[in-house]
């Protein structure tokens, strides 16, 4: 069964389908989400790897072990993922395009050094591949618990971030580049928000043969001189920082200046953060990233993003062939949040891998009139197609969600 | 592949204990039809121990973009282990492929979904190594699928790395049983 053969429209809204297009020479591979996040980094001129070893990301840094000395990059295997992803920003000054990997247990142990590279403008790739919690949880079971840690990946507040997540082997791919370019551009981290799933599987991947040719790549440029934060400014594309090349640049963790002096006015307080905000939110229409099923004619829209928008996708499809207009929306952005994908009012049901309920929360946010939006979290395990088919079936029929084993409906 | 799958979407499970090469046999039979244009998906599932834990291999094959990676309904079921086999028969709906010296007991209803292939016994007999085992079981499954055993052995000598001859009479020796070849 596919939207073909339903007949309902598909929309992807991203710039990877035109990088396909441009780059048709290659290999296909049978190969798994880690292989893909690897590949895509080292496309993007990611040179620099540092980190420690977490299921399941682990299969990052071995790829990374091999990859990197081949392409003249380094890989520093740290003593802790705090060490880790200060490394990067290091090297990120030093010049080069740096990327970490973890997992949750990780990601959480990172967010110093996470909020050194936001308020020093340092870009950086973030890899964290979900797993089941809470804390440990269970490492070979998926989950989608860090979709606010991601969001406040630092302490303090007076920052946007970007957060996107893939939803297959060959997207993980295209958006680890898509997620590098970003970085550059804006001049901040960037985290990939995968899961267990995406990680862990292994789809057909198309790699492209010559990385070099890849016009697309956003290359890394070089801020030569003052001022080196543009406080006041949401200005993109502003050369990243670079110490090394006959130059040095102040970083603190401090309010700064736009030489990075250590200040305490409110006015360089007011400068700073309009800078970090708004260098993102003034520029979130270059940011979403998103696809949709069956929008157009929906009374109801299943919601979902990562690994478990395959599953919800069929049940989508699955729903229409039962003779419910179901439509479907997965987010590829997660943050900024596309506030204006929900703008709609209809019923939104809201599939994701927790059962506190974290992306529901946003889309109740969002959507006209909250009190429409049903919640269907599961845990550990992908929602099944019949299960979303039955969920959907249940709104558009009788207004809720029927009661399923190990499906959680509430959210307080 | 040449003769199949037909339909739109194909869905294999195998599962057994670790160290049996099931994700191995996965990787072949997925690399092989992602060779003849195919779109394939293979989530692994597994317990924190290399060897002796439980292993699952979940794969999808289908001519478009595969969206649910997920076998709910198998059309084929490969069991090397008797808990695998317990586990995972209600995802089956179609022939059930099991290793006899593993899964000593088999359901009674349904007989004729189910076939015996003794991969373990003839891996140890022509081999004296079980670790065969997994190839006599892929050369099965490629002549009861209707595959395209060159394609099969053309991909199983990009994936493994030694052992190419046995590895090749042993995916032949399963391609041949009387158990899996047409009367």
């Amino acid at each position: 069964m596919s939207t073909l053969e339903i007949g309902v429209k598909e929309t992807l809204v991203a710039p990877w389908p035109e990088w396909a297009r441009r780059a048709t020479r290659g290999r296909r591979l049978l190969e798994a989400g880690t292989y893909a996040l690897t590949e895509g980094a080292i496309a993007a001129g990611c040179r620099v790897f540092a980190g420690y070893p977490i299921t399941p990301a682990t299969d990052i840094a071995e790829y990374m072990s091999k990859r990197l000395p081949q392409v003249g990059g380094y890989y520093v295997q740290c003593e802790d993922e705090l060490a880790g992803m200060h490394a990067c920003a290091g090297a990120s000054l030093g010049g080069l395009k740096a990327m970490t990997a973890t997992s949750g247990p990780g990601f959480t142990l990172m967010h110093d050094a996470y909020g050194w590279a936001i308020t020093n403008e340092i870009p950086l790739v973030v890899v964290d591949a979900m797993r089941v919690g809470p804390i440990s949880g269970i490492t070979g079971a998926p989950g989608q618990g860090e979709f606010y840690i991601a969001r406040y990946a630092s302490h303090g507040g007076n920052f946007e971030t970007i957060v996107l997540s893939p939803s297959s082997v060959q997207e993980a791919f295209w958006l680890t580049i898509d997620a590098f370019n970003l970085a550059e551009r804006f001049r901040t981290p960037v985290t990939i928000l995968t899961d267990q799933v995406i990680s862990d599987m292994w789809e057909d991947l198309f790699v492209p043969e010559d990385y070099d040719a890849l016009d697309f790549v956003v290359p890394r440029r070089h801020n030569l001189m003052m001022p080196f934060y543009p406080v006041g400014s949401a200005d993109l594309d502003v050369p990243p920082n670079v110490i090394g090349h006959g130059t040095g640049v102040c970083v603190s963790a401090y309010t700064h200046t736009e030489e990075g002096y250590d200040i305490e006015e409110m006015e360089a307080q007011w400068a700073q953060t309009y800078r970090l905000i708004n260098k993102i939110r003034h520029h979130r229409d270059q940011l979403t990233r998103y696809e949709t099923v069956g929008v157009e004619d929906a009374e109801v829209i299943a919601v979902a993003y990562g690994a478990n928008a395959r599953t919800v996708k069929t049940g989508v499809l699955e729903a229409r062939r039962r003779g419910v207009r179901a439509g479907f929306v997965r987010l590829i952005t997660l943050w900024p949040f596309p506030d204006e994908l929900f703008a709609r009012d209809l019923p939104y049901v809201v599939c994701e891998l927790n059962y506190d309920g974290q992306l529901v929360r946003e889309v109740m946010r969002s959507a006209p009139d909250g009190r429409t939006v049903r919640f269907m979290g599961k845990s550990a395990e992908l929602h099944t197609v019949a299960e979303v088919a039955a969920g959907l079936e249940g709104v558009a029929r009788n207004g809720r969600v029927p009661e399923l084993p190990y499906i959680w409906t509430e959210v307080r | 592949m040449s003769d199949a799958p037909t339909k739109a979407r194909t869905e294999i499970l195998i599962s057994g204990f670790g160290g049996q090469g099931v994700i191995r046999m996965g990787q072949i039979l997925g690399l092989a039809a992602i060779k003849q244009g195919h779109r394939v998906t293979m989530l692994k599932s597994h317990g924190t121990e290399t060897r002796g834990g439980y292993v699952r291999a979940q794969l999808v094959i289908s001519p478009e973009y595969v969206d649910s990676p997920v076998v709910e309904n198998a059309d084929v079921f490969v069991a090397f282990s008797a808990p695998a086999y317990k586990k995972f028969f209600d995802f089956c709906r179609g022939k059930i492929l099991y290793d006899p010296e593993m899964v000593e007991a088999i359901r009674p209803d349904a007989p004729e979904r189910h076939v015996a292939v003794p991969a373990t016994a003839l891996a140890k007999e022509r081999f004296n190594n079980v670790l065969f085992a997994n190839m006599v079981m892929l050369g099965a499954l490629t002549r009861l699928g209707g595959l395209d055993v060159e394609a099969m052995k053309k991909a199983m000598l990009e994936v493994i790395p030694r052992f190419h001859e046995q590895n090749l009479a042993a995916l032949e020796l399963g391609y041949t049983l009387p158990a899996v070849v047409p009367a």
